[in-house]
Order: C-alpha cells, then structure tokens, then sequence
C-alpha cells in the first residue's frame, strides 16, 4: 500500500471522528438543548427555607403544654464564602461558639458548594457577639429559629411525645422532609406531625461572586396548627403522682412479704393508668411510669442518658403498648357474656348447682376426664379458702375463680350449641384483640386466643422451629386432636392464659360496658386549632358500632361492680372512700405470666354507676395483687374525680 | 551563546521562493485570541488575571512558532538523543516535587509551572519519524519494499513506552493515551504490515486487560471511566458533577448560544467546575451555541487538513511522518477533550489545543505547528538537494 493510500485512510479516520464529535454536539445541543437549558436555568437559582413555626398544644381547659419560642441561631451560606475564607471561617466561629472545628468542618462540607446550614441555636449574648463580628465572618447569619418549649415538663410526657432529626425510615416514608428539621417522634407530636409541622416558607435568589443579582418574591412560612387535647393536666398529675406512690406501695409491701419469707422476683418500676369518658370516648389522663422530660431533646440528649431512658422503657407508652393478661379484670366482659347467652353450667362435675345457677368457690375444681391433656384438678390459687356457693353476683364480687372455669367448662361442654367462640365474641365487641384506633402509635392489639388462632400458631411452628415458640411443645403432639384444650378455654374466661391486652383496651370495654354498648375511638385530641384560633377539625368520635347489651344485664353490672369496692375484692382499699362510694364500681386482677415473675396488679374503675362518666384503668406492672396494690392507687384517682379528698394510698386486701 | 545563534543562523534557511503556511498560521491565531476570549469570559468573575496569564503564554508561543519555522527540522535528527535524555530527565524529576491536587504533573519554575509530559509529546513524534522513515539512499527507497521490520516496530514501542509508564505514573492517563494513538498512527502511515499492527493491538487489549484485572489504575482513574456508564453511582459531587454541569452548560447554549458574556450563563455562575482549563469548550458552546461548536471544530479540521497536506508534500519521509504525528496529536485531543465535556468520552484531563488555558501546553502546541510550517518551508528541494517523497 503506497503512502498516500494509508495517509488517506488515516485521514478518513479523523473525518469519521470529528463527525462523532459533531452529530454528539447537535444531540445535546439542539435536539435535547431546549430540556438541558430549562434545568440549568432552574439551577443558577438558589432557595433558602424559613422554617414554619410548630403549632401549640393545649390540654382541654386551654392550659398551655407545649409552645415554640423563637431564639437566635448561627446560619453559614457558603454561596457568601469564597473558597480561601473557608480555613478561617472555621477557625473564627468554632472559636466563638466553643464548638470542635472539625465537626463545623463536616457540617461545612456536607452542605455542598452553594449550601447553607444551621451550625446551632445560641443564647442572646453569644448572638449579640457574632452580630458584631459580622464583618469578619462571611456566610454568616444570625436568623430567629423556632425552638420547642415544653412548659408541662414531663407530665403526660408519653401523649405529648417529643421531637427528633427524621432518620433514615422516616425520610424515606414521607416525601419532601427537610432533614435539618425536627418531626415529631412519639405521642401527638408524631401522630399529628402533619398538622402540627406547618409549611416552609423559600425564598429564592440567584448570587455571582457572593452578591445577590436576582430574586423572586419571598412565600411566608405558614405556622402550623394547634391542638386542643382532651387531657386534663391536673387530672393527669393526679394519676401520675398516684401511680408513683403505687409503685413505692408496691415496693414496700414486697419488702414485708420478703420479710415474711415469701417469694419476691423483683423491684416494682412500671405503671400505667388511663382515665377515659365512656359516653365520648375522650381521654382524660392517660399515663405511663417511667416518663421523660421532652425538653431533653431540644437542648440535646446524649447518648447515654438515651440509652438509660430507653432501657427503662421510659419510651414507651405502656398505656397503649404494654400488652398484660387483663386478669380478673376480665370477668366483667365474661359475667356479661354468661348473662347474655344463659351459657350453660358444667356436668358431671361437683359443686355446681345449675338448677340454682350456682358454684361451690371451695378454692379448686374438680375435672372431668376431658380427654385433651387439660388438668384434672385446678387449684384456684389465690382464692383457696372456701367461700361457699356463690350465684354470678357472688362470684364477680369475690372474683372466684372456680365460678367462671365452671362456665367456661360448660361452654366447652355445651359447644356445639352455643358456639365454641361465644366468649372470644364477646371479648372481641368490647375491643380486645384489634387496635382501639386511639390517635397514637404504636398501638398494640393484643391476643384473644381461639381454637383457629393456636392451630395456625401450632402450624406454623411446625414449619419452622427456628423461631421462638409460641406453644408449648408438647401440644405439638400429632396425638392430639388439637393444640386448643378445655382448659384454655376456662382460662380465657378468666382473662388468663395466651390473652393479652393494653390497659387502654381494657379501659375501653368498661366504657362500653358502662355506656350500654356504644362503640367509639378513644381521642386524646379534642380539636385542631388553626393559626388565627379558628377551629379546623373536631375530633368528636362518631360511634361507630354498638353491642346489644340489655338494660337488666348493664343495671347487675353494674350494682356488682359496686359491690366489689363495698363488700367484695377492692372493699378494703375502698374504706376510706368518703361520700358518694354507693356510686362507684371496680373490679381487681391480679394477672399472672410466669412462675418467675411478680403478678401484674389491676385495677378498673367506674363512676359514677348510674350514669357513667369516668372509666379508670390502672395497671402496676409485677406490683403483687389488684385488691392490695392497684385497687388502692384507683381509689385515690376516682375520689378525685367524684370531688373527694384523695386520701393516702395504702395497701388494700390481698385479693384477686 | 554567539556560538548557539550562529547555529540558528546556519540552520534558519530563508525560502524566498516558499511562503508559510498563512492557513495554518492563521487558524492557529484565531483559535488562540478566541481561547483568550473564552479564558475571559468564564473567569471574568474573579478578574482578568486568568486570560493576561495566558497572553504571555501566547505570546511566548508565537515567538516559539516563528523559531521554530526557520529551523531546518531536518537538524533535529542529531539533537534528537540529547532531547531525549533530557526529557526523560525532566520526567523523573517531576516526581521530585510536591504534588499538585495529589498529582506529579509540574516542575515550579517560579514564573510557571513547566508540564515536561506535553513537551515529551513533540519529541517523541520526532523520535518515531526519525526512527520510522528510513535514513536510506534514493535508490534505496524507490525500489526497496516498503516495510517495517518487527525489530523497528518494537523500537518504536519502547520509545512511547518509557515515557508513557513514566507519565502513567504522575498520574496522567490522558497524555499517556495520546502517546498510544500517535504510535498507532505514525505505524500506519508508515508502513506497517496489518499482521505487525494486529499484534500490537492484541497487545495493547491484553495490556489494558491485565491493568484493569490487577487494579493496576488508581482508583480515580477507574472512576473516571466508570462515571461514563453509570454516572448517577460515582461520587456526584465529584466528576459525575462536573459532566453534569458541563452537559448542563452546552445543552443550554442550543443553536445558536446564549451569546458572549451572556450574564445569566452557567459560564458567568463559574458553575462549571475546572471550565478554563479541561471544561473551555463549554464556554464555547454555551455561549455561541451549536454554530460556535462546530466553527471550533471545523477550525481544528482545517489544522488538520493542513498537516496532511504538509505531510504529502514533504521533502522526506522524515517530515512526512513528524506531520502525520502532530496531526494525530491534534485529533486525539480535540477528540478526547469535547468528547469528554459532551459525555462519550472519559474525564481524562486532556486539554483543548489553543484555547485551554495552560502554558506547557500551548507552547508545546505552537511549537508543534512551528515544525509543521518548517517541514512546508522546506518542501521544495533547493538545487543540488535530492529530492525525496
């Protein structure tokens, strides 16, 4: 090949590669120039956010709880820094602030070549200093930033919630979150962060060389909305300071039995409470031991007062999360559920006299063979002295146990006839096993254990026996008919067994029962406040369904439920009730969970009887019996509530 | 130094029957006081030092180019060991000094920093012609086979090697690459067998698979090759930013720009990261759109073209191929740097040739061109000279 043929070639290589360039050059520039050239124009336009101000939160006598105040804070805009200052920018205001370079540094770099950051909130005499040094510190601005104040402090800590940087989940679940600012974290902050949040407001400009040239016209921050709880602030320090004194009641009576030789497994550190209208849902108290302050997390939390606060549970809302056997507490939805199906009485057995509808509460019961692996004799454990024959009124005053087994036995017995779930129903109308759809998170549902529920348990177990068991092993035995005995049955009856619940749930079906079946949402907000006072939303619960429950049965109740605080389990922590205690009704529990823990001790209460207004749910977590520990701390609530002097709480009588 | 200037008196033959070559001259200044005008207008911002720097560059490269055209280039074949040696000199030594932006590219001279590596280009194009054109008689020429030997080949090969490693390892991938192509280019023209030119190229592909099997690239460079296919993954702030940026700046100059200075340009925002230096043909584009785009080009096509002709009309073989090398040279940079702002190509740091701001380089490009007009001069034997094509 002569010289000129491959020079030629070569040069039709370099035609072929100026052409690339060329066609190149027209795609982006004339076929896609006209999209590139309206994002870059979008581009030169820089955007600074005022944050909105966070609404207010009221309890429901208009008692100020929760504000936002403005306070000086240190803003850098590094479009106003040229690169050489940077060094000495750093050097300057770590010094001011007495804060490490290097972490101002990170703050720095992260915010990106025309980014601008808040460096921290200051008090007036250090803005005062830097407003002075201005001069010296380009890119940096002293801005009025909103700053949470709680003024209740750590009363209703848990409905109130508490504010912290969105994390990684957060800014992924909801779109166009700002992460510089706060978002609610627990309670109503975080249930109503929307409403509360408010909109920020931009303005927009276009900078060369550090001087603004352009800018459009600057949009308002829309503060955001207020709150008008149903909570009653001096209501809830009640309860607070109550369920404070139930625990040290608690702690003290533990130390006796100790004492005394009995078995104590271990200190008494967790309570919660809820005070709810039963005719409108709404929350009156609502508190969970131990609290926080949520101020804590405006000015700064480190890592280790977190980690002992979140270690104590002191995060979680027990009112609403903590899941219990309700107990004895229960056999008030159990006595509905017999008075209005007429379950049966057991056969075959003795001490049951079904004619007179009536049961020998001697302390145990007696089985028959059932076949299924369930005990043959059950020992009621904490009523073993003999009370006698006793009819329903009897039994739910003195909470015997055996009484209820014997119907939950019957129903076992007879279930073909009147439906192996009948009771479960029941426990399901009045709110057990779903969420109450209270407006806050993290709500728990609970279980009601059904035949169903173990068989798909047991299933499931099979399948993979890695995971933590929910059953007992042994009623995997393919020898059985099924893993759901008479025996859970009768143990459901009486609120024990795999049945758990929160004591809002609890509190909620004594509503129920108290109002004569009016299903509703319990609220802890009462309304939403715009920023100008007008109401926006009203929270009112509409009832959403209702449970037939017969005037005759609603008017026993509720006279049996007087009796447990007159005559039955709670009369001894009732003495010192004062007038009006012909109004009031209760019932203990004393809720059982292990051989190696202490026994939850329950509470609910009710007033006045003949037209309800208050239900009390009180629960000390492995603080000993109802009747001893609880019902004392429910007292003290209802004599406040009934316009009592509430009197010391002391320990009442050991009872279930 | 009288001893040096009567040298360059000797050498400087006066054509009077051939003239320079005005079109490559004139292109040549052209795209120069335009680069000038492109420095300016994406640093205006910050002053008017950026664009008077680069005028005494300028200005240093047409003296440098005017030398150059009036030194008989055929004189360089005696130089070309000791250029050699002191190339390879300046080289290491770059490794010397401290580093720059975490690289070995400059030795401070106080008034600029000398860049060896583009100086090392011309030399070794130098070096290739002179070792691929013959030194052979007339007769020679005509009638024996216009082949390469395997031995000359891999001569060649060594030649761009011990630079290339050496600029590979300041680092400095782009110049090492245009290395590569000139030695492709110049074996071609040359004489090559297709077998000898498939060879290399195995080699090279084996070579360029090995360095990325053993990482023998640094991290940044592997980046910067990565970022082409995925640039939404490699560091956004980094080159993934500044392609952006740059796409952003010539997507928005369209047909016909957003005119000279336009004051709401993303050139006036200085939004285009390294925009004087690597970036200067975004200033280009943005400003004077598609139409000023392919005037740049179409003024690099005429250089081009003028180096070809340059290389069919030489009086050796010798001029021929140092031509054809300065053309390759040419192409591969204009090439590589637009392709690299409009997105096809790798970030490389291979600057523009004229309007890039940076002295080595423009100096190495006049003196480049300067060759090229000596080897035009020269075309036409004087009498008693043996003319050979």
């Amino acid at each position: 090949m002569k010289f000129a043929v491959r020079l030629s070639i070569l040069g039709m290589a370099f035609i072929v590669m100026f052409s690339i360039i060329g066609l190149r050059l027209w795609f982006v520039q004339v076929a896609e120039g006209p999209a590139i050239a309206q994002a870059a124009e979008e581009q030169t336009w820089l955007v600074e956010t005022t944050h909105a101000s966070r609404g207010d939160i009221y309890d429901r006598n208009n008692n100020l709880l929760v504000t936002s105040r403005l306070v000086p804070a240190v803003f850098v805009d590094r479009t106003f820094v040229q690169p050489e200052e940077k060094t000495s920018l750093i050097q300057r205001l770590s010094s001011i602030l007495a804060m490490d370079p290097r972490a101002l540094e990170t703050s720095y770099d992260e915010a990106g070549t025309n980014g601008r950051f808040q460096v921290a909130t200051v008090d007036s005499e250090v803005a005062y200093q830097i407003t002075e040094q201005l001069g010296n510190l380009p890119g940096v601005e002293i801005v009025k930033v909103p700053e949470r104040v709680y003024l209740s402090g750590d009363t209703m800590a848990h409905v109130i919630g508490h504010l912290g940087l969105p994390d990684a989940t957060d800014l992924e679940e909801r779109d166009g979150l700002d992460p510089t600012v706060r978002i609610g974290k627990l309670g109503v902050e975080k249930f109503y962060d929307d409403v509360l949040q408010g909109t920020s407001g931009t303005h927009e400009y276009r900078v060369r060389q550090g001087e603004i040239i352009e800018e459009r016209p600057a949009i308002a921050p829309v503060p955001g909305s207020s709150l008008i709880l149903t909570t009653d602030s001096e209501l809830q320090q009640v309860v607070e300071l109550a369920l404070a004194e139930g625990i040290a009641l608690s702690n003290d009576v533990k130390a006796i039995d100790e004492a005394d030789g009995e078995e104590v497994f271990s200190e008494t550190k967790r309570a919660a409470a809820v005070v709810l209208d039963p005719q409108t849902f709404e929350v009156l108290a609502l508190a969970s031991v131990p609290d926080f302050d949520p101020q804590v997390f405006v000015t700064g939390i480190d890592d280790e007062t977190f980690s002992a606060l979140n270690d104590s549970f002191a995060f979680n809302n027990l009112a609403v999360s903590g899941l219990y056997p309700p107990a004895s507490t229960f056999k008030a939805i159990t006595y509905t559920a017999i008075q209005e199906e007429n379950l049966p009485f057991p056969s075959d057995i003795e001490g049951v006299d079904a004619a007179n509808r009536m049961i020998h509460c001697d302390g145990q019961l007696e089985l028959p063979n059932l076949n299924d692996g369930s005990q043959q004799v059950k020992p009621d454990w904490y009523a073993p002295n003999n009370k006698g024959w006793l009819d329903i009124h009897g039994a739910l005053e003195q909470s015997c146990n055996v009484f209820f087994w014997s119907l939950g036995l019957g129903t076992w017995q007879n279930r073909e006839t009147v439906g192996e779930n009948v009771i479960q129903d029941w426990a399901k109308d009045l709110g057990y096993g779903s969420e109450t759809g209270i407006d806050l998170a993290n709500e728990a549902a609970g279980i009601v254990p059904t035949r169903e529920l173990f068989e798909e348990w047991a299933e499931y177990q099979r399948e993979n026996p890695d995971e933590p068991p929910r059953l007992d092993n042994s009623r995997l035995n393919p020898e059985l008919v099924s893993p759901w005995f008479g025996g859970d049955l009768m143990d459901f009856a009486i609120g024990q067994g795999a049945f758990t619940a929160t004591p809002l749930q609890a509190a909620v079906s004594y509503a129920i029962l108290a109002n004569g079946g009016m299903v509703m949402e319990p609220r802890v907000v009462d309304k939403i406040i715009g920023p100008d006072g007008e109401v926006i939303e009203d929270l009112s619960s509409p009832v959403v369904r209702e449970v037939a429950i017969s005037d005759r049965v609603h008017d026993e109740l509720m006279q049996d439920l007087n009796r447990v605080v007159t005559t039955g389990t709670a009369a001894k922590a009732f003495e010192d009730f004062g007038p009006g205690l012909e109004l009031v009704g209760g019932k203990t529990g004393t809720g059982q969970t292990s051989k190696t823990k202490d026994n939850h001790a329950w509470f609910m209460g009710l007033a006045p009887i003949d037209d309800p207004k208050y239900v009390v749910a009180v629960i000390i977590e492995e603080g000993g019996s109802g009747g001893g520990i609880a019902a004392p701390v429910g007292r003290h609530i209802l004599q406040y509530l009934m316009g009592n002097e509430p009197t010391p709480i002391i320990a009442g009588q050991k009872a279930d | 130094m009288t001893a040096v200037l009567n040298r360059i008196r000797e050498v400087a033959v006066v054509r009077r029957n051939n003239r320079s070559d005005w079109v490559l001259f004139g292109t040549m200044l052209a795209l120069s006081a335009f680069g000038l005008l492109m420095i300016y207008s994406a640093t205006r911002t910050s002053g008017t030092f950026s664009m008077e720097r680069q005028m005494i560059f300028v200005a240093a490269g047409l003296i440098i180019y005017t030398v150059t055209s009036h030194i008989d280039y055929r004189e360089y074949r005696g130089i070309l060991p000791m250029a050699g040696v002191i190339i390879l000199v300046l080289l290491v030594a770059v490794f010397f000094f401290p580093p720059v932006n975490d690289v070995n590219r400059w030795i401070p001279l106080g008034f600029f920093n000398l860049q060896p590596a583009e100086f090392a280009k011309v030399v070794v194009i130098v070096a290739l012609a002179s070792l691929l054109a013959p030194a052979a008689s007339r007769d020679e020429l005509l009638s024996g086979p216009r082949t390469l030997s395997w031995g000359r080949v891999a001569t060649a090969v060594t030649l761009v090697v011990v630079p290339g490693v050496l600029i590979l390892r300041e680092p400095d991938l782009g110049t090492a690459l245009v290395f590569g192509f000139i030695l492709f280019a110049l074996l071609f023209v040359a004489g090559a067998s297709w077998r000898q030119m498939a060879t290399l190229f195995t080699v090279v592909v084996v070579g360029v698979a090995a360095v990325l099997r053993f990482d023998l690239l640094s991290e940044y460079q592997m980046d910067r090759i990565r970022v082409l296919f995925e640039p939404e993954k490699v560091d956004p702030q980094g080159i993934g930013y500044q392609i952006a940026q740059s796409k952003s700046a010539i997507g928005s100059g369209q047909l016909l720009g957003r005119g000279f200075l336009a004051p709401d340009s993303m050139t006036a925002f200085q939004y285009v990261p390294e925009q004087e230096t690597d970036f200067i043909f975004t200033a280009v584009a943005e400003q004077f759109g598609f139409v000023g785009g392919v005037f740049v080009l179409v003024a690099f096509a005429l250089i081009v073209w003028r180096l070809l002709v340059i290389a069919t009309n030489a009086r050796d073989r010798f001029g021929a191929l140092i031509a054809v090398g300065i053309a390759a040279m040419m192409v591969f940079h204009v090439f590589v740097n637009i392709g690299m702002v409009i997105g096809i190509m790798p970030v490389t740091g291979l600057p523009l040739p004229f309007l890039s701001q940076g002295g080595s380089f423009y100096m190495a490009m006049t003196l480049s061109l300067g060759l090229a007009n000596s080897i035009w001069l020269m075309r036409t034997p004087v009498p008693g000279e043996n003319q050979l094509t």
